[in-house]
Parts: C-alpha cells; sequence; structure tokens
C-alpha cells in the first residue's frame, strides 16, 4: 500500500477484516523500526491466523509470553473445534484465553499504533475488524530513590520518578478517597506525553480545575519532555522573572498542597510534579516545616526570608554604602573597610560584580561537572574567592564576606527556582546601588514589590494573603502555627470548602 | 505623548546617577577637627586625618605589615574664615577630607573667648557636620598638642577623647555639651550655654595627656570663664543630669576625719520659682539615692543613727557643691547657665515679660534656697565593718 497515503490517514482508517491486511498496513507503517516485533501466529485446531505486535523494551515481555502466547497457542490447541470454531476465535480470546486484567478494544489504526508506541500489545484474529490491545507496558525505569533537591531531616524520604504510574501510586497512596480523581490526556504530537491532572473534588475549586484542563488542551507543541515545558506554557505572566507555579518532586508535599485545594500537574517523563494556584510564601515553605514542631519551624521560616532578603539586596547595600553613605557605616566598620580597599585596583561596583559573577560561575560548573574532578574545582574556587584573591590584591576582604554570605543566604532558600530567580536580580539591584545609591535600591525594591503585586496564579494573586492581606491566614506565613490549631485551609485557594479539621482539643 | 512620557521617568530615574560616587578609600577620614583663632584673628583648623591602612591591619590581614607606624597625621590650615581654612586643606591632602564620623569639635581658647559665633555659623551650615558632635573647649594648651598627645590606650588620640567623653557620661562628672544641646541653649532666652572642658596636662612643657574634667560657662556665644570639676557638678546637680556618680565625704558623723566614698544611684532636683510682688526667688530641691561603697572607719552601719548621721553629711556635702556653683555662675561670670530664667518664664509668663529686659541684672542677686534630701538605700554586702580579733 501507497505510504505515503498511510502516514497522512491511518489515525482514521478502520482495522480491516482481512487479517492480511493489517499486517500489511502496520508493517508499511512501523516495519523500519527494529524495535517492533510483529509476531504471526495460528489459534487451536483450526488454525485461524492471528498477530501480535509490540515494540521491544517498551513492554513486559514475560507478561507476553506467559499471560498471551502460551494460552493462544498451547492451551487453545488442548480444546476441541467446536469449542474454538473459526467464528468464535476472537470472543474465546477476548473472554478466556488471556489472562491478563486490563485490555480494550479497539477499531481504528490510529488507536493500534498508539498503544504499540506505548507499550502496549495489539492482537489480532483473522476475520475480525477489530483488536484486542493488552496492557502489557512494562520498561525499565527508575526506582524511587531519597529525594536530592528537596532533602528533609525530617519526613518521608522518597521522591517522585520518571514513570507517571509510579508518580501517581505514590499520591493514590497518600490519599485514599473516591474523590481524588487523577484526569489524564495525551500532549505533544510526537511524544503523546501522557499528562495528568490531580485533584480531590471536593476541595480544589472547579473554576481552578477548569482553567487547568482548558489552558493544557490548548498546547499544541510537538513533544513535551518535562514539566517544565508545561509551566512554562500555562503560566499566567510568561514575562515575570518569577516562577508562578511551584514544582516538587515530593509527593508528601504534594499530598498535602492537593489538601488543600490546590490541583498538580504530573507529567509523564518528569520527576518534577507542578503545583496550582501558587503563591509567593510557598516558595519559602519547606515540606518538613510541618512536621518539625512549629516553633522551630517558625524561626527557620523567618530565617529563609531573611536569608531571601539578604540574597537580593546585600551586595547592592554594601556597594551604595561604601561608595555613596559612607556615613551610614558605623565608624570603625567604615575605617577598617577603607583600609582594605586601599590598594583594589576596581571600584566597588566592579568588584562587587565581578566576584558575584565568578561565584556564578563556580556554582553552574559545580552543578555541571563530573563527580570526578569535583575536589580540583573546590579547590580553585576557594582561592578565586577566597583568601588569595585577598592577598593578591584584587578584591577587599569585606567584598569576598558578603559575597560569600549572599551565596550561602541563596541557598537557604527552599525552592531553587525562586532562588535562581533572585540570583538573576540580584545583579540587576548590584547595578542599581552602584549608580544611584540607597535611593536606587529602594526604587529597584518598591518596582519589584508592585510587580509581585500585579502577578496572579490561576485566579488566586501571587502576595496573598499579605497583599489582600488576610489576617487569619497570615498564620502560615511567617510563623507555621500548630496543626490542632490550622483549623481552616487557605480561602483564596480552597474556595468554599475550607474548613480542615474539627477543632477537637480540649 | 505616552512614550515620551515613559522615557521622561525613565530617564530622571537614571540621570539621578553616580555624580557623587566617591570610593571610601579615596576619602580621608576625619576624626576630631580643632578650631581656633590666632593673634592676627585669622582662622585656624586642625584636622586629624586617619590613615586606614596603618590602623585597621593589625591582625595580619593585609599580609603582616608589623612597623605600620601612627595611623594617623595632623593637618593644619589657615585663613581668613573658616571656611576658607577649609578649602585651604585641599592645597596640601591627597584625599577630601570626610567629616561624616567626626564626633567632636574641639575649640581653642582663643577663638571661645573672642566667640564662636563664626563657628557655629560654619558648622551648622555644612551638611558634613553631624548636628550631635560634641563641643569641647580645650584649656592648658593648643590644638596641636591635642592632636598629638602620646599617651594612649586607644590607636589614636581622638578615639581616647571620645572614650572619655563617653565615659563620662556614665559617672557624671563632667558637662557633656552637643552642637544641638549649645544652638538650641543659644536660642533660648536669656539662658547660657555651658561646654565641656578638655584640660592638657603638660609634664617638662610636652604634652601628656587630656582630662576631660569641668566646663567653660559661656555668655551667649563668647566663653566667660572656666568651671572646676565641683561647680561644674553643682550645675548638673541643679539642672538634673547627674545619673551615676560617686561621692566623697571627708569627715565622719562624729566629726572625726575620715573619708567615706558612696555612689549615686538616682538623683532627681527641681527648681521652683517663687515670686513675691517685684521679689523673685527659686527653691531648689534635690533628692538622692545612694550606695556605700567604701568606709575605713569602721561605722556600723546596722545603727540607724549612724545612717541618719551619714546622709546628713551627704546633703551637706551636696549643698556646698551647689553653692560652689552657684558661687561661680552666678556671682562670678553672672550667667544663667542652669536656666533660672526659663524656669520663672515657664511658670510665671507674666511676670517674666515684665522682668525679663532687667534679668541681666536682677540674677546675680536672685535668692536661691537650696535643700538636699539624701537617702543611703544599701551598705554594699557588708553592713558590719570586718572586726579583727
Amino acid at each position: 500500500m501507497d505510504r505515503t497515503y498511510l502516514v497522512e490517514n491511518y489515525k482514521e482508517m478502520d482495522l480491516y477484516d482481512d487479517i492480511d491486511k493489517n499486517i500489511d498496513v502496520l508493517k508499511t507503517l512501523l516495519d523500519k523500526s527494529s524495535d517492533v516485533i510483529f509476531r504471526e501466529f495460528r489459534i487451536g485446531e483450526k488454525k485461524v491466523k492471528g498477530f501480535l505486535v509490540c515494540v521491544d523494551g517498551l513492554v513486559d515481555k514475560a507478561l507476553i509470553n506467559n499471560n498471551i502466547m502460551e494460552p493462544i497457542t498451547l492451551e487453545s490447541r488442548k480444546l476441541d473445534g467446536n469449542y474454538l470454531s473459526k467464528k468464535n476465535v476472537y470472543e474465546s480470546l477476548l473472554n478466556y484465553f488471556i489472562t491478563t486484567a486490563d485490555l480494550k478494544e479497539v477499531e481504528k489504526f490510529g488507536d493500534v499504533v498508539e498503544s504499540i508506541l506505548s507499550g502496549d500489545t495489539p492482537v489480532f484474529v483473522d476475520g475480525v475488524d477489530k483488536s484486542i490491545v493488552i496492557s502489557t507496558r512494562g520498561w525499565e525505569q527508575r526506582s524511587v530513590a531519597e529525594s536530592t533537591t528537596e532533602a528533609v531531616v525530617r519526613g518521608p524520604k522518597e521522591a517522585f520518578v520518571e514513570t507517571l504510574r509510579v508518580n501517581t501510586s505514590m499520591l493514590r497512596r497518600r490519599i485514599k478517597n473516591p474523590n481524588f480523581v487523577i484526569e489524564s490526556l495525551k500532549i505533544g504530537k510526537y511524544t503523546k506525553t501522557d499528562v495528568a491532572v490531580a485533584y480531590i473534588k471536593d476541595v480544589a475549586k472547579d473554576e481552578v480545575v477548569e482553567e487547568v484542563k482548558k489552558r493544557l488542551s490548548k498546547i499544541d507543541i510537538d513533544g513535551i519532555i518535562d514539566s517544565g515545558y508545561l509551566e512554562e506554557m500555562i503560566e499566567d505572566n510568561p514575562f515575570s522573572p518569577f516562577p508562578q507555579i511551584e514544582h516538587s518532586e515530593r509527593p508528601d508535599k504534594i499530598a498535602a498542597e492537593l489538601l488543600e485545594g490546590r490541583v498538580a500537574i504530573i507529567s509523564d517523563g518528569s520527576p518534577e510534579v507542578l503545583v496550582v494556584p501558587t503563591i509567593f510564601v510557598q516558595f519559602f515553605q519547606s515540606s518538613e516545616d510541618y512536621y518539625e514542631r512549629y516553633y522551630i519551624s517558625t524561626l527557620f521560616r523567618v530565617l529563609r526570608l531573611a536569608a531571601m532578603l539578604m540574597s537580593l539586596t546585600l551586595p547592592s547595600i554594601y556597594v551604595a554604602a561604601v561608595t555613596y553613605h559612607q556615613e551610614m557605616i558605623p565608624s570603625p566598620l567604615a575605617i577598617s573597610i577603607a583600609a582594605q580597599r586601599e590598594g583594589v585596583p576596581f571600584t566597588t561596583l566592579m568588584e562587587a560584580f565581578l566576584m558575584e559573577f565568578f561565584f556564578e560561575i563556580l556554582r553552574e560548573a559545580g552543578i555541571r561537572l563530573p563527580m570526578q574532578v569535583g575536589q580540583a574545582v573546590s579547590i580553585v574556587g576557594a582561592l578565586v574567592i577566597g583568601q588569595a584573591a585577598v592577598q593578591a590584591g584584587l578584591v577587599s576582604a569585606a567584598t569576598v564576606i558578603v559575597v560569600a554570605l549572599t551565596g550561602i543566604a541563596s541557598f537557604s532558600i527552599p525552592a531553587f527556582n525562586i532562588a535562581i530567580t533572585f540570583r538573576l536580580l540580584r545583579f540587576a539591584m548590584l547595578l542599581v546601588g552602584g549608580t544611584l545609591g540607597f535611593f536606587g535600591i529602594i526604587m529597584a525594591l518598591m518596582m519589584i514589590l508592585a510587580h509581585l503585586a500585579s502577578l496572579e496564579s490561576f485566579g488566586v494573586p501571587y502576595l496573598s494573603p499579605i497583599a489582600p492581606s488576610n489576617t487569619r491566614e497570615l498564620n502560615d506565613v511567617f510563623i507555621r502555627i500548630p496543626w490542632w490549631a490550622k483549623i481552616f485551609r487557605p480561602h483564596k485557594v480552597a474556595g468554599r470548602n475550607v474548613k480542615r479539621q474539627n477543632y477537637t482539643r480540649s | 505623548m505616552k512614550k515620551v512620557l515613559i522615557l521622561f521617568v525613565i530617564l530622571s530615574l537614571l540621570l539621578t546617577g553616580c555624580w557623587d560616587k566617591r570610593e571610601i578609600n579615596e576619602l580621608a577620614f576625619v576624626q576630631g577637627i580643632g578650631m581656633d583663632i590666632d593673634k592676627d584673628k585669622m582662622c585656624n583648623i586642625t584636622v586629624q586625618v586617619l590613615k586606614p591602612a596603618n590602623l585597621a591591619t593589625s591582625s595580619g590581614g593585609g599580609g603582616g605589615g608589623a612597623a605600620a607606624g601612627k595611623p594617623y597625621e595632623v593637618y593644619s590650615s589657615r585663613g581668613v574664615d573658616f571656611a576658607k581654612a577649609f578649602s585651604n586643606f585641599n592645597t596640601e591632602l591627597s584625599r577630601t577630607l570626610f567629616l561624616q564620623h567626626n564626633e567632636i569639635i574641639f575649640i581653642g581658647e582663643n577663638l571661645a573667648r573672642s566667640g564662636i559665633y563664626s563657628m557655629l555659623d560654619f558648622i551648622t551650615r555644612n551638611p558634613e557636620f553631624r548636628r550631635t558632635s560634641y563641643l569641647v573647649v580645650v584649656s592648658g594648651g593648643t590644638l596641636d598638642d591635642l592632636m598629638k598627645l602620646s599617651k594612649s590606650v586607644e590607636k589614636y588620640p581622638y578615639r581616647e577623647i571620645l572614650g572619655m567623653i563617653q565615659n563620662q557620661k556614665n559617672t557624671s562628672s563632667a558637662y557633656v555639651c552637643d552642637i544641638n544641646h549649645f544652638v538650641e541653649t543659644l536660642e533660648t532666652e536669656k539662658v547660657q550655654p555651658i561646654v565641656g572642658r578638655l584640660e592638657i596636662v603638660k609634664k617638662d612643657g610636652k604634652p601628656q595627656h587630656a582630662r576631660f574634667v569641668g566646663a567653660a560657662a559661656f555668655k551667649y556665644d563668647k566663653m566667660v570663664g572656666l568651671l572646676t570639676e565641683q561647680e561644674t557638678k553643682g550645675i548638673m546637680w541643679m539642672d538634673n543630669l547627674i545619673k551615676n556618680t560617686s561621692l566623697v565625704i571627708d569627715k565622719g558623723p562624729k566629726g572625726d576625719k575620715t573619708h567615706i566614698s558612696f555612689a549615686i544611684i538616682k538623683a532627681n532636683s527641681t527648681i521652683t520659682p517663687k515670686v513675691s510682688g517685684e521679689d523673685v526667688s527659686f527653691d531648689v530641691k534635690i533628692n538622692f539615692d545612694s550606695n556605700m561603697i567604701e568606709q575605713n572607719s569602721r561605722y556600723n552601719l546596722t545603727d540607724l543613727k549612724m545612717i541618719k548621721g551619714l546622709e546628713d553629711l551627704q546633703q551637706e556635702k551636696v549643698k556646698s557643691e551647689v553653692l560652689d556653683a552657684l558661687n561661680a555662675v552666678q556671682k562670678k561670670y553672672k550667667v544663667d547657665s542652669v536656666g533660672f530664667g526659663r524656669k520663672l518664664q515657664e511658670k510665671y509668663p507674666k511676670v517674666w515679660e515684665k522682668l525679663k529686659d532687667r534679668w541681666d541684672d536682677i540674677y546675680p542677686n536672685v535668692k536661691v534656697n537650696v535643700s538636699v534630701k539624701a537617702t543611703l538605700k544599701r551598705s554594699g554586702l557588708t553592713s558590719k565593718p570586718i572586726e579583727p580579733r
């Protein structure tokens, strides 16, 4: 058959009742690939022609061998011809012989091909214009391991993996309620990536769920490799440097957020699950906060907010103070800084900018480099932004301290994606602080604040519950109130169903 | 139109620019500025400028320069007025003078006696001076002597003197006055400022160290005389400035010669003006609590009579200090440093309106009744003295 014609039209074509034609079509479509297995066989005494296709590596071969091939080829021979006439072969296969739980019937070539490429196995029988698609997915997958990017001291250690089903199972294990819905769809013309939208039906806002589904269905792209693609495609303000969709690889965190009324978007092939709607303060909450004692969590949360401010403004404040507002520095410190800068060739702005730049290079290299050269790089790095640079008279010790502190502070923010946003803005702040002084810093901060206040994520203001303020909800922003006092879900997120527990503590 | 507006906003933000940028290591940190006037009526300014490189790296950070030399340099400049003298520094200094870390302004005795108005004007007009800087009159030596003192715990003389000033705040034995306070007093009707005094102690004609002790009494902007430590304390008793000080009496309750020291822990004074007809008098009431900190003559403090006796002696002592002070400012210099006039104005504004033009004549003869009430609170850890047997 003409291949170009097939490629264009196979999706809508019905299966033929002539098995040879079906084989022909599938072979034309898939034959070039060496990983596709075509297997022809005969069924029963009457030797009815049968046929299955699967992709080596995607399927669970043991399952095909034991639960499909063995009953069809061996068991069917043991029956006499009346039981397995040419007419009822198909029905018998469907009802008696194939011993797997998950199968379905399809009638279009499009569905057949798609199921083959997803790791399922269609079985054809001569004379029937339908095919039994048996779920045989069983590819190699990474085992569930400890989270590397969101490590905690206390709390579950398991993290999502790249396989969608494993991920949904981890969520389902935590939320055992029929109202927990996982809807799936496929996105990507070539990749046909499975994307699941998960939410708890009577907690999540319907509008948000609808909006998520609408935005996802609008995506028409050739492929989705990671959930990062989806994040960029569906976020509210694509030009903002701030992430408006949170992602996490911790199932406990996602489950907790589902319980708050958020909607999770799980994408096959990505261990990072997206959650919407997202608010700014979420990025400063670690899942550990909710497992550790609340006094301690509160302390660390405040600490993180301070670290956030530091990571954004410390270098710029330093530069502005040293080049414009020397009177603001305590006298002994001012003199000490002046002494350190004696003989340093660059201006403070230049110095701080270069050091920040080098620090970022080191950090970037540290992530990319192979494990074996790590030690060498860290030694060289320590020299570049350390004592050696000071002794060589390239930079002043105060600048090194400021840059190092800033760097460390930015690592204390639990969410990497917002930490790098602050890193980016830090350079802008540095330039502004070095040219306009404190005036510029205040202006820039106000602009950032105005921008943050203007952002929205799926109908929820980004800065809520701070602005617009909701004093009742502030109990989970700067402080973390004890669980027994946390009666309500976030109102803006959960909408109508806000009660989390009935207060029982006497 | 909208684009032009946006451009304008952006430009107005950016064009504030970095014109006033100055690197911290290009500044000459002034720590201590002295002003005086010489025989030819020329204005002199002396500044102590730090050499940060010699100062901060003592702990080896900069590569172990051990023999760094002294961390400061003294520059002097002359001019027809202070502004000119100040700008003359530029001819001999490699860096811009930076005054914003300076907290003390030294006033030479000559300048103080001839009036410090021009200096005050220069200082309050220039944004670089701190209005909270301490004013100090230097007596017993020149400003140059002061800047080059040799005896010093701190690394440079200015720090030493700043330390003294801050230390005296804790023991209340000298008058601390800053620019704000001086200007405020100067602008109050008929009240005269007083300023702390720094006395340079010389040995064999060479300045050795300085003592921050006593004060200088001013009539308007002119100094009229120096006050001793006792007299200064008397003024501070009346002015409610005593916070924490020590009091030594040198005779015992039985009239014997001994020394007993007390620490004043709380003091409070009120000045009440009294008017009868044209006659104005003032009641000064001082209350204070004290702890005993040392006694030489084994008095038994479990005896209540003894305590009463000691309290009486304390009252006597404080009263004599106050009377000394009144004698100096009221009779000798005829300046109202404590602010009796202001008290009268507050309580009897109508009387004040009548009297204020003649206040300068009335004030020296006004009667001041001083009454002191002392309370001995504690005797320290021992009440009965140690008895060797």
